[in-house]
């Protein structure tokens, strides 16, 4: 019985000492993504009549967001984003960085600083400095590079801006991909390579199978956290673009803001909200799964 | 008994306190290096006379950003006690929204307001017939042209008699110098300025001039509207105006401040700033001798006639929250005062909305501006309603359709039309 | 043949020199646009493009601090991120401890509810969450209006408020970071040995000196990597303080740097790229330290 009372005791400490972190979440986190919802059936706006008298509309943004193209430009633009810059960009990269950097190179050190590199610049230190590298003219960084390869410059953020930002944010990524993925390599053990070997297997069949195979856990985990991660980004296509020209960079997250801080609707902003919640939720709950953590 | 009497005392205290506290301080939003620099010697002024402290708080200087900001402030009710919106778009919603104190029976009582241009007055009223903001300062737009360029080509550099003159012009500009002959604002990234620096001055010399119905609605589907699109839609397919810099991030950057200077650009819409601000001494890359090089030409009819639009540059209001409203009100008016309105003029380069500006001595040393101001008295304006600012992004949206070469003049409209009953809802738009 | 295959050293040159080549390439990606801050920063008559200085100097740096508050943004970043960071560690290293250690039915969903919130979007979040601190600050600052007296409750409230105060980002900046610091820490004392602590229950330690005398010592190396992490992401955090803060004492570097760049109509891209040189190097030198904690952590998640 004694044991037992100070079990309670125990308990009931931690859960107090967890309680400021708990508080807070709720607070600044939970609150704010349950009260989106309810915003999501208002017409509350920023200026104009609405914003003096909100009114519940019932579903009237979410049958808004169905005819609305801009929406829908802005899932597929994301869809692109995430496809191009997550999955394809930072992940051959990062798998191609971290395959390499095992070896036992001279400079080894100083390759894998210089690609961690960017992942520590500020989203609008790293917007700026994309906006010199890629802006219009012969001037601009990326414009010497082709016409150094004969090639026609062009003003890039114009003419492929969804292409330049994937490229940005893979910029970014390199080093979370490739840090996952070394991980990922180091517990594939070597005896299975020197089976493979020994059997006469030669090294693209290696890497065909049993590095993939084996890397799938991994490869499969970094895909969801980093397609949620890419959904968030902000920052970095706000300071570049804005979602601009047209809407060709409006990513979902702009697209909030935009429909919330600079259309003023903030019912209908946060109804978009909620859809980005949903998705994020979707693939967040398919990321614990995939985890299995024991906890 | 003895602690009724404590408790008592508190109160008083406090109460004594919390006044001192609301006379002291008026919070003012300011934004943009030249707007602050404007303001300086108002503040020092208005410290002086009231005794009071007057705290700027810088803002985001971009016009979308400020007013994300402020109205975020004003819809949480802790924006500060005076502010100024970027353009007569933004005002007829702040209204709606309940965010500006009335200041009709103040402004009328105040011993300036009899100098003030009547067109400053009529645009300072909002739909409901109350004036809510000072209309201190007028924004007039002209067409300005590189005077050189043109004289060097052979081309004529008389008035437009027509928007077919003026297109005409733009074309002849292009085919004997491979200058753009004309540029309009477009595109979303250029803000309001689609709507403030370029449509709205085709719109009021069009067959349909207004846009607000009697009744308080707007009307969209006039043909003029569509013809002014049509303008854009030449401009742009047959090259006359360089597209590709307007879909970019800052949009002015580069035909104003690179093409223009350098010839590359002949003519463009601009305010009485352009000669101080874009192109003169205040300029970082100045055209010599501006006001012989560049000339004016006003903005002519669609079939004829000339139109001189103001626009109330950047009015100032009161938080209809303020703590202190009627003390905000009389800084208000001092920022109405003709000393802060030159000190404007100086600074930024537009146009004094008093008469009594003409007659000081400041004033007159700005050459380029006095004959802007005589002639403000015939200035024309649109008729404000709410959903202006909604107005104005639909306006973007259809020129950047337009700079994106996706659509025609009709569809421009359309656009227009569909974001306007999109935002403001069927009821709002005829 | 590419030699993707692992672990064989030293049989030929040839893949060896393909590696260089291809990490050279990447690296190079990675580095080029650090080149123009760095360059244009020193360079007296910087503009946007890539070019070497003709007249090198430090003006530009000079003019950060001197011409503009330069050092005031400096330390305004420091002080939120710094405080942020420090009570990540706390939080983080008690809520931690208490994931590890306890067996009550919340700690699963917990654990789970707080990887969900990693991937909510902040731009979702953003109006609630100014309405909510908005809703606290009014609240605080009436009080302390009727504590203190009007006089100073300006002054007050600009370091304890919710809204364009100190306490407010510091708060929702540090509650941003906390579920992977949480995460860190939960993992980090799961490896920890319970011996010792049992040793110190055998002692009759209070829960207080149990964390004071044996679970601080052991959990610095934890919270060092939680709190460089926190750090490294407060730090490039734009969003918060762009929405949260207006006064001018209260300007953070990002801030500074985006003011900067749309202050006037012609940009001064010297100023600008000295700016952004001084707002990256703390992220940069953050991020060097945290290195050696990058793969311990991440790797924690894939051993599944």
């Amino acid at each position: 019985m004694v044991r037992s009372t100070y079990e309670k005791r125990v308990a009931r400490q931690l859960l107090l000492i967890l309680s400021p972190s708990l508080l807070l979440l709720l607070a600044f986190v939970i609150y704010p993504a349950v009260y989106s919802v309810y915003l999501s059936f208002t017409n509350e706006a920023l200026t104009g009549a609405a914003a003096l008298n909100p009114r519940f509309v019932g579903l009237r943004n979410y049958s808004r967001l169905l005819h609305d193209a801009k929406f829908w430009n802005s899932l597929f633009v994301t869809f692109v984003f995430v496809v191009g810059s997550a999955i394809i960009g930072q992940f051959v990269l990062g798998l191609i960085s971290a395959i390499m950097l095992r070896r036992d190179l001279a400079f080894k050190q100083l390759f894998s600083s210089i690609i961690l590199l960017p992942n520590a610049a500020p989203e609008v230190v790293a917007g700026f400095m994309w906006i010199s590298m890629l802006a219009g003219g012969e001037n601009a960084t990326l414009s010497r590079i082709v016409m150094f390869f004969g090639m026609t410059p062009t003003d890039w953020l114009q003419t492929f801006p969804l292409t330049m930002i994937i490229v940005v944010n893979t910029w970014r990524g390199i080093a979370t991909a490739m840090i996952l993925l070394t991980a990922g390599l180091s517990t594939i053990p070597s005896e299975v390579y020197e089976a493979a070997r020994m059997d006469g297997a030669n090294p693209s069949q290696i890497f065909r199978r049993i590095t993939l195979p084996l890397m799938m856990p991994t490869i499969l985990l970094y895909m969801l956290i980093s397609a949620v991660s890419t959904i968030a980004v902000f920052g970095l296509v706000y300071a570049l673009t804005r979602g601009g020209p047209g809407g060709a960079t409006e990513v979902i997250s702009i697209y909030i803001y935009n429909q919330s801080f600079t259309a003023f609707q903030l019912g209908y902003g946060a109804a978009v909200a909620v859809v980005a919640l949903v998705i994020s939720l979707i693939l967040g709950i398919a990321y614990v799964r995939a985890m299995k953590v024991q906890v | 008994m003895n602690r009724t009497a404590l408790v008592g005392l508190c109160a008083i205290t406090l109460s004594a306190f919390a006044t001192l506290a609301q006379a002291e301080t008026i919070r003012i939003a300011n934004h943009g290096q030249a707007g602050i620099n404007a303001m300086k010697s108002t503040v020092a002024r208005i410290e002086k006379k009231y005794g009071i402290t007057v705290e700027v708080v810088e803002y985001p200087s971009p016009d979308k950003d400020y007013m994300t900001k402020l109205l975020t402030e004003l819809g949480a009710g802790n924006a500060p006690d005076i502010f100024s919106a970027p353009t007569t778009a933004y005002v007829a919603d702040m209204v709606a929204a309940g965010y500006l104190a009335p200041i009709g029976a103040e402004f009328k009582a105040w011993d300036g307001y009899a100098n003030f241009y009547d067109v400053a007055k009529q645009l300072a009223v909002s739909p409901d017939g109350e004036t809510y903001v000072m209309p201190f300062m007028l924004g007039i737009q002209e067409i300005y042209f590189r005077r050189d360029v043109l004289d060097k080509a052979g081309i004529s550099t008389e008035q437009p008699k027509d928007w077919a003159d003026l297109l005409a012009r733009a074309a002849e500009i292009k085919e004997k110098t491979g200058a753009y002959g004309l540029l309009f604002p477009a595109g979303v990234s250029w803000g309001t300025g689609a709507f403030d620096e370029g449509f709205q001055h085709l719109l009021v010399g069009s067959k349909t001039p207004q846009l607000a119905t009697e009744d308080g609605k707007l009307d969209l589907t006039g043909e003029g509207v569509k013809d002014v699109f049509g303008v854009y839609k030449e401009l742009i397919d047959k090259d006359l105006m360089p597209t590709q810099p307007l879909l970019g991030p800052e949009p002015w950057v580069i035909p104003k401040y690179q093409m223009f200077p350098e010839g590359k650009l002949a003519a463009t819409t601009c305010g009485s700033w352009c000669y101080i601000f874009d192109w003169g001494r205040e300029s970082k890359n100045p055209i010599p001798d501006v006001e012989k090089v560049v000339g004016t030409w006003t903005i002519p009819g669609q079939t004829g006639g000339q139109y001189v639009l103001a626009n109330l540059a950047a009015p100032w209001g009161v938080n209809a929250k303020a703590e202190n409203l009627e003390l905000a009100k009389k800084v208000l008016m001092e920022i109405g005062s003709v000393e802060t309105q030159v000190s404007y003029a100086v600074q930024i380069g537009n146009i004094p909305a008093s008469k009594a500006a003409a007659q000081d001595p400041e004033f007159q040393k700005l050459t380029e501006l006095v004959p802007i101001h005589a002639a403000a008295e015939n200035g024309v304006y649109l008729k404000q309603a709410a959903g202006f600012a909604t107005v104005a992004e639909g306006v973007a949206r259809a020129t950047e359709a337009l700079l994106r070469k996706e659509t025609d003049a009709a569809g421009a409209q359309q656009i227009l039309v569909d974001y306007a009953r999109e935002i403001l809802g069927e009821e709002a738009v005829k | 043949m590419t030699d993707f295959a692992l672990d064989k050293p030293g049989k030929s040159r040839r893949p060896d020199l393909m590696a260089y080549a291809t990490l050279s390439l990447i690296s190079a990606f990675c580095a080029v646009p650090f080149f123009w801050v760095l360059l244009a920063s020193l360079d007296g008559n910087a503009q946007l493009f890539l070019s070497w200085p003709r007249e090198w100097t430090l003006n530009n740096y000079v003019r950060v601090f001197a011409e503009e508050d330069g050092a005031r943004w400096v330390f305004n970043s420091l002080f939120v991120v710094g405080s942020a960071t420090l009570l990540v560690m706390v939080l983080a290293g008690l809520g931690g401890y208490a994931l590890s250690r306890t067996r009550a039915w919340w700690k699963q969903p917990f654990l789970y509810a707080i990887l969900l919130i990693r991937v909510l979007p902040p731009t979702a979040l953003v109006v609630p969450l100014y309405k909510i601190l908005l809703t606290l600050n009014n609240i605080e600052g009436n009080l302390v209006r009727m504590v203190i007296g009007g006089d100073h409750a300006r002054a007050i409230m600009r370091w304890i408020g919710f809204i364009d105060g100190y306490l407010g980002l510091i708060l929702v900046l540090a509650t941003m970071q906390l579920p992977l610091a949480l995460w860190i820490m939960k993992t980090f004392f799961d490896g920890l040995p319970r011996d010792y602590e049992e040793a110190a229950v055998m002692d009759g330690a209070t829960m207080l000196q149990r964390i004071r005398r044996v679970l601080i010592p052991l959990a610095l190396p934890g919270l060092a990597a939680a709190g460089l992490f926190a750090f490294i992401s407060a730090w490039g955090d734009f969003l918060l303080p762009l929405i949260l803060l207006s006064s001018p004492e209260l300007q953070t570097l990002p801030l500074g740097l985006f003011r900067a760049f749309l202050r006037v109509n012609t940009i001064d891209y010297g100023f600008l790229a000295a700016l952004a040189f001084i707002y990256l190097m703390p992220a940069v030198i953050a991020f060097g330290f945290a290195r050696r904690f990058l793969v311990q952590t991440f790797s924690g998640g894939v051993k599944g």
